[in-house]
């Protein structure tokens, strides 16, 4: 039976948060702003730009693995970085699932808002930023859906997390890489255990976001 | 137009041209000149399609217009509300200040003006209740209260009455017109409710196929339309065509095809053909009193009560015309399907135009 | 003119630049976490092995007293033989540890790797159902034992994944005389690893052939008997292949690499190597090849 005590459990979940709400961020950094700029422009070429969206949104994580590893070894176009099996490969992996997952969502949370509720605001003589801070109170409930599935995406993935992370012992191995390794060597009862503290998480993670959610229909 | 009123424009619309739509659904806005005063009225009338929206959202510079347009304002701001106004998401307080931010207006300020324009409006209690909560009635006077929270030197409003009930109309109407007294804001306003509109109005501005036809003083533009069309959007329900037969002084004799011969103080030579109007409430049934002069004789057709006032249709011959009598008074009570009835009507109320060039030959308003 | 935008807002760029600012940063502050998000200061090396080898266990009982003696932090990647063998191909590790031998040869032969030594061995199995229908108890050479499953068109499992266990069992069937692409009702092919193999080899009551580490990993679990005898056409040698960094455009942790080669080869590990797997399964999984018959070893290859 593998070494795998309390005291591992803890350093891969601590891990697995640290590549995953990182990726978060960065990934809802990058997407609500351009989902919310694709949202309210009109220009050439934004159709081809939503289609690519949709097509990224589908795109299979571990197609984006493969390709991020194949970008990443020493022998790919960025391996002089030397980030290959490190955090920061598998936090870059996730962030490009993500991205598209969030700029689609936020998109289409626009989109919602009707025509008459952006003019309303214009003729009010709110200045731009205020007309911002506006929008995301408006949409703030699709915004959490996005994160809310962002993350919830995150967290489960295995594929691109395994193929550019490695699943390094004490350096990239998080619960999905970890629950795959021990269930290819018949160690169920451990894989089992891993299980429940990803679903843990998964929990946790959503009851906070819906609290924040009922809390604003509250205000 | 001439316009003769001394005090100048806060906002003026000048060779105005506003092109939307492709094809088919092409619609072109062309208003030569509008301007609106402090502290008036101006009641926006015509059809469907003929471009009254459009025009408001000229006015409130949201439409992309063609060179050469020029919208001119004194600097203050100019507020547009909508047909279907839009709650942000929030209490009814956050919606009214929202029009507020980011104007350098302090906390204290800001809640003073906001208690003040809820007020007005008579929603204080609603204020902590979330907008998306609120009933049709009670979203317009919110989106009146967000309107008059600015301080608009200009105001524009969409259908400000759609949807409510006669009561509630009245309401709104009183409370609005109190703000704009106590305001002195400049109002242009479109509704196709033409009661409501001759009840507030101080000037009105006709609209027909996106074309300015004519605008003026409310009374000039209400008693001498310059054409059919227009004198059926204002409500002079009673047109017909006819020939002048004679002049007798200041007052011209014209009949109208089945033998009606109807005095008016029109300038139109005799020979000339015209279009002759009566609003139904200068139409009158004669008891004998001296009302002006008898024109003919009609039946009481039909009545219709809306406990204000009631509306008699008179046929004489193929003809149908209109009066308004005050409800439940003498006459109105008395008035029964089939009375024959006398018809008479004072020459300075009636309006005539020739029909070769419709323009009105009438003194300006 | 220009139709204008339905949305009659844009949210100016410096306000979104605002807000990307403030999540940067935010996020910035929750990577600077403990655990290094890229590779630190310490040294280290790439090594790069297979499935097999990571599910026995060894490396885990192995690897912290090298780190510990050399401050040398040894980054295990565990994939496919074929992965493994590619990544070797292309110098995206620094040191291999596999166990296919006509096709580490390749990678000599093509200058790609220095050299290539086997260090360890154990050899394959055959397992089966406990009843044994195709009698193979009483065949002496899996060659045998294959061709009796085949003639009595026993159930087999076969991982079909081109990984070195799968190479051999294809080298096994050409031996034996036979197609490796047969096919008849109860030959299954998984695509898989060895431990859901093994599972499914469990649930139909097949034949399969497995590593030995593996197999006792899961013996447990599965109502399946070793049924083979060892025989040379079962070994399963285990080499360490180091690479010719001249060969490559990058830079290789070639000091490194030799060290840690250095170690597995030494005595001491060797030993440990001989006893690993006693305490859990009753038998140890590997058997350490003397010095001396590495050149021997070097030769064979029922591939």
């Amino acid at each position: 039976m593998s070494n795998v005590d309390v005291e591992t459990i803890v350093e891969i979940t601590l891990r697995t948060l640290g590549v995953c709400i990182p990726a978060l961020l960065i990934a809802a950094s990058i997407g609500i702003p351009l989902g919310i700029a694709l949202g309210t422009r009109r220009f050439a070429g934004r159709g081809l730009l939503v289609s690519t969206v949709n097509a990224g949104m589908g795109a299979p994580p571990v197609v984006v693995g493969l390709v991020s590893a194949t970008l990443l070894w020493r022998s790919g176009a960025l391996g002089s970085f030397e980030l290959m099996y490190t955090q920061a490969a598998m936090i870059l992996a996730q962030v490009l699932i993500a991205v598209p997952l969030i700029i689609g969502i936020t998109l289409a949370a626009v989109g919602a808002l009707d025509e008459e509720w952006s003019l309303q605001v214009k003729t009010l003589g709110i200045s731009r930023t205020w007309r911002l801070w506006l929008l995301i109170r408006e949409i703030r409930m699709g915004l959490l859906a996005s994160l809310i599935a962002a993350l919830g995406g995150i967290l489960s993935e295995v594929g691109a997390v395994q193929m550019v992370g490695g699943n390094i012992a004490g350096e990239t191995r998080v619960l999905t890489t970890a629950i795959m390794m021990h269930t290819s060597m018949g160690e169920f009862e451990i894989a089992h255990g891993l299980g429940a503290v990803l679903i843990g998480l998964t929990l946790i993670v959503a009851g906070l976001l819906t609290a924040i959610q009922q809390s604003g229909r509250l205000r | 137009m001439i316009d003769d009123s001394d005090t100048p424009f806060v906002l003026e619309a000048k060779g105005l041209r506003c092109r939307l739509g492709e094809g088919s659904a092409r619609f072109e806005l062309r208003v030569d000149s509008l301007g609106l005063h402090a502290g008036t009225v101006l009641v926006i009338l015509g059809p469907n399609g003929a471009g009254k929206s459009t025009l408001l959202r000229a006015l409130a510079g949201l439409e992309k217009t063609a060179e050469r347009s020029a919208i001119v304002g004194a600097g203050g701001p100019v507020t547009l509300v909508f047909q279907r106004p839009a709650a942000f998401s929030g209490s009814v307080a956050h919606n009214v200040g929202a029009a507020l931010l980011g104007k350098g207006i302090s906390a204290f300020d800001r809640r003073r003006r906001i208690t003040a324009a809820l007020a007005r409006f008579d929603i204080e209690r609603l204020a902590d209740h979330d907008a998306r909560t609120l009933s049709g009635g009670e979203m317009r006077r919110l989106a009146l209260a967000r309107a008059f929270v600015l301080e608009p030197q200009v105001l524009l409003l969409d259908e400000p009455f759609d949807d409510l009930d006669a009561e509630g109309q009245r309401q709104l109407s009183l409370d609005l017109q109190r703000a704009i007294a106590e305001t002195g804001v400049a109002v242009a306003m479109v509704t196709h409710d033409l009661r409501r509109a001759l009840l507030l109005a101080d000037r009105i501005a006709v609209l027909s196929q996106g074309e300015l036809v004519q605008h003026g003083t409310r009374d000039g533009v209400l008693m001498r339309p310059n054409s059919l069309a227009i004198a059926r959007t204002v409500g002079m329900t009673n047109v017909a065509t006819g020939q002048v037969l004679r002049r007798e002084g200041d007052v011209a004799w014209i009949e109208i095809e089945d033998g009606f011969e109807i005095p008016t103080c029109a300038i139109v030579r005799p020979g000339d053909r015209v279009w002759v109007g009566i609003r139904p409430e200068h139409l009158k049934i004669d008891v004998g009193r001296g009302d002006g002069q008898p024109i003919g004789k009609a039946e009481v057709d039909h009545l219709v009560s809306d406990g204000l006032a009631t509306v008699v249709s008179l046929r004489a011959r193929d003809r149908l015309f209109t009066t308004h009598l005050l409800s439940g008074r003498g006459l109105a009570r008395r008035l029964r399907t089939g009375d024959r009835v006398s018809l008479a009507v004072d020459p300075a109320h009636v309006h005539a135009v020739a029909i070769d060039d419709e323009r009105a030959t009438n003194a300006p308003a | 003119m220009r139709e204008a935008s339905p949305f009659q807002f844009r949210p100016g760029i410096g306000a979104i630049g605002v807000f990307a600012m403030l999540w940067l940063g935010l996020t910035l502050a929750v990577s600077l976490m403990p655990s290094s998000a890229v590779a630190g200061s310490q040294r280290s090396v790439l090594l790069a092995t297979t499935t097999s080898v990571r599910d026995s266990g060894l490396l885990e009982a192995l690897l912290p007293d090298f780190t510990q003696q050399t401050e040398i932090n040894v980054r295990v990647i565990a994939v496919g033989t074929g992965a493994a063998l590619r990544m070797g191909r292309e110098g995206n590790a620094d040191l291999l540890l596999t166990h296919a031998p006509t096709a580490e040869q390749a990678l000599v032969d093509d200058g790609v790797a220095r050299r290539r030594t086997p260090f360890m061995e154990n050899h394959f199995v055959i397992a089966g159902p406990a009843d044994d229908p195709a009698g193979i108890a009483a065949t002496t050479t899996p060659e045998a034992a294959l061709q009796a499953i085949a003639a009595a068109k026993a159930r087999w499992v076969s991982r079909a994944d081109d990984s070195g266990t799968h190479k051999r069992e294809v080298a096994l069937w050409k031996a034996a005389g036979l197609s490796p692409e047969a096919e008849w009702s109860g030959f299954v092919r998984t695509g898989s690893g060895m431990g859901l193999a093994l599972q499914v080899a469990g649930e139909k009551r097949a034949y399969i052939l497995s590593d030995i580490g593996t197999y006792l990993a899961f013996a447990k679990r599965i109502d399946l008997e070793i049924l083979s005898r060892p025989s040379d056409s079962l070994r399963n040698v285990y080499s360490l292949i180091q690479l010719e960094e001249s060969k490559f455009e990058h830079p290789l942790k070639t000091d490194e690499a030799e060290a840690l080669e250095a170690y597995f080869l030494s005595a001491g590990t060797l030993e440990r190597i001989g006893v690993f797997g006693r305490d859990r399964y009753g038998r140890a999984l590997f058997t350490p090849i003397p010095t001396t018959h590495r050149a021997t070893s070097a030769a064979v290859g029922v591939e």
